[in-house]
């Protein structure tokens, strides 16, 4: 084997629920660094003892498509000493729509107003408080999916009633956002560590523009406050792998989620940035670092 | 004669129809649809039963017990055939469109994609409804394609398969109100005006209730309702179109009735019991056979309407 940065090998551990496009880029790029050795992690097929570290690596590089899969297995690793790309700290504040909320509020970061409620009456008054068109969102789940843009009060009574009534535990704890009336588009920064790399605009004749909805993305140059906002942001999330959802409002940018676990093979060719390659590096460099 | 009054929990309505029995001097017995159970080979004690009184909360519970009476050829009020027919959206729909009985149009769809077609279509405002619910829960009025969107994608994500089986009606612009009509056997008996704000009329969502007068045109719409259903003991729901005049909205086979009565000052426990009674002795020959096959749907949820 190939000696490592410091003539050791770094072990990590690769946790994963599919191979998508994203996990296959990252694989050979790991696979192509010297003194690397990957352990491979199906969150579907392992169960973990919590009495023991679950393997012997130097660092988790956390891919699961289950946020709480993810969480849980990343939780067990780190009870063990174990660093965790996303750390669960980090991927709990982006993973939970709430949590992010309340971090950007907490550090006077820019992003639509939101109100929470615990009851389908409390729900309707917040969404008549807070102006329609309004937004409601599971505080967990992504891919632009169950996201209701709510327009008028029937539609509010309706949605309000379908999550309690057909949803689960999850579904009864009301997000309602602000509606924020963009261009057309938003920003989808990526950010390793708190340095953005780069960033796409993903444009959608849909309010939603979500790529795995049909969003269309193109380069998006990081101007200065684009490039101000991801920092302040990522520093109040906690760093790591991040990507960051922007809106451009009349007032300026505005943050509307941060997504930890994040797809990007359309963003590559788009940007021009080695995307996967700066992900590892940052990975890497978590785990050799423990290990010095 | 042995009348069973199958029941989940006594209501007003139940407390009311027991006092017309005891009244009455009936032999009855009631059965608990929570502790019952039935040997499908072994129909026993049940062939005690002249006629059972179906009065469960639960949809599913009361079909699958009136199909099992029924084919042991005891009749129930209402009989299997007819409780599939009512509590079922689609099959109302499809019975009424079969006589031609005037209902507003509805359009039924399988996927979200064929679904919000068939919205765009129809043109908004639309109503999405359960074919299996009551109360007036989870109706959804939708006034754009963002609500139309975000619904059907709300249903088919979070909800049962049953939920995926769009049932979209035409929304009528009704006058605030609508009328809640009761049938038993083949007669129309009472009708009340369910007024609300709401565009949602039921009382047990807070509609008033009123006396509506039966005129010819009502009397007749609900008398062909109550035979496309099979007859028996129906509350009706009729909307009044500005254009159109009456459109049949939803039939009921399991009503309450604890606001009717006061309203309207008819005895309509005393009906039903008298209803029930004469089923028993033959004094009234059910319209419908015996036709379990009929019973065409498996539901999970709770039904009963309210009146």
């Amino acid at each position: 084997m190939m000696p490592g940065f410091r003539g050791y090998m770094v072990k990590i551990g690769f946790l994963y629920s599919r191979m998508r496009i994203e996990e296959k880029l990252l694989l050979e790029e790991l696979k192509s660094r010297p003194g690397t050795e990957v352990v491979m992690i199906n969150d579907d097929e392992a169960f973990f003892d919590i009495s023991r570290q679950p393997a012997e690596v130097d660092v988790l590089f956390e891919r699961s498509i289950s946020y709480h899969r993810g969480l849980y297995i990343s939780r067990i690793f780190e009870a063990f000493g174990v660093p965790v790309v996303n750390s669960s700290e980090v991927a709990g504040r982006c993973g939970d729509k709430y949590g992010t909320s309340q971090v950007l509020v907490n550090h006077a970061i820019p992003t639509p107003r939101v109100l929470m409620a615990f009851s389908e009456e409390a729900a309707l008054k917040a969404a008549l408080e807070i102006g329609f068109p309004c937004v409601m969102k599971p505080v967990i789940g992504s891919w632009g999916r169950l996201l209701a843009k709510v327009d008028d009060r029937f539609a509010a009574e309706a949605f309000i009633e379908h999550k309690a009534a057909l949803g689960g535990a999850g579904h009864q704890v009301f997000y309602i956002q602000e509606y924020v009336e963009k261009p057309g588009r938003d920003i989808r920064a990526f950010c390793i560590g708190e340095e953005p790399i780069c960033a796409i605009y993903r444009s959608s004749e849909n309010w939603i523009t979500n790529t795995a909805r049909g969003g269309a993305a193109s380069n998006c140059p990081v101007t200065a406050e684009v490039a101000e906002l991801v920092r302040r942001t990522a520093q109040a999330i906690g760093g790591g792998l991040l990507a960051i959802d922007l809106f451009e409002t009349q007032s300026g940018l505005s943050v509307n989620e941060v997504n930890h676990t994040m797809e990007f093979r359309n963003s590559i060719h788009t940007t021009g940035v080695n995307i996967p390659q700066k992900m590892v590096d940052y990975v890497l460099a978590r785990g050799d670092h423990v290990k010095g | 004669m042995k009348v069973g009054i199958l029941l989940s929990r006594v209501r007003v309505e139940e407390k009311w129809l027991l006092e017309a029995l005891e009244a009455r001097h009936i032999d009855y017995e009631r059965i608990d649809d929570g502790h019952l159970s039935f040997d499908l080979e072994e129909p026993g004690k049940w062939l005690g039963y002249s006629v059972v009184l179906e009065r469960s909360i639960s949809f599913a519970r009361g079909l699958y017990a009136a199909q099992i009476l029924n084919t042991w050829d005891i009749p129930t009020v209402n009989m299997a055939s007819v409780a599939a027919v009512c509590g079922d959206k689609l099959a109302t729909t499809a019975a009424l469109a079969r006589q031609g009985i005037p209902q507003p149009r509805v359009k039924v769809a399988f996927t979200t994609k064929s679904a919000l077609e068939v919205i765009e279509q129809m043109g908004y405002p639309v109503v999405l409804k359960p074919v299996v619910g009551s109360w007036g829960r989870l109706l959804a009025r939708i006034n754009d394609r963002d609500a139309a969107e975000a619904i059907l994608e709300h249903k088919e994500t979070l909800g049962s398969y049953q939920h995926s089986i769009f049932y979209i009606q035409e929304y009528i612009q009704k006058p605030g109100r609508d009328i809640r009509a009761f049938v038993i056997g083949g007669e129309t008996i009472c009708a009340m005006y369910r007024n609300s704000e709401h565009w949602i009329t039921n009382t047990a969502r807070g509609g008033q209730g009123e006396v509506c007068p039966i005129t010819p045109q009502l009397d007749e719409i609900c008398r062909s309702t109550a035979h496309a259903m099979g007859g028996g003991v129906l509350a009706i729901d009729v909307l009044e179109d500005p254009n159109r005049g009456y459109l049949v909205n939803e039939v009921n086979h399991t009503m309450e009735f604890h606001t009717l009565v006061p309203t309207t000052g008819v005895d309509v426990p005393g009906m039903i019991v008298d209803y029930t009674v004469a089923i028993a002795s033959g004094k009234i020959n059910l319209p419908s056979s015996l036709d379990v096959s009929a019973s065409r749907i498996v539901p999970e949820v709770v039904h009963q309407s309210v009146c």
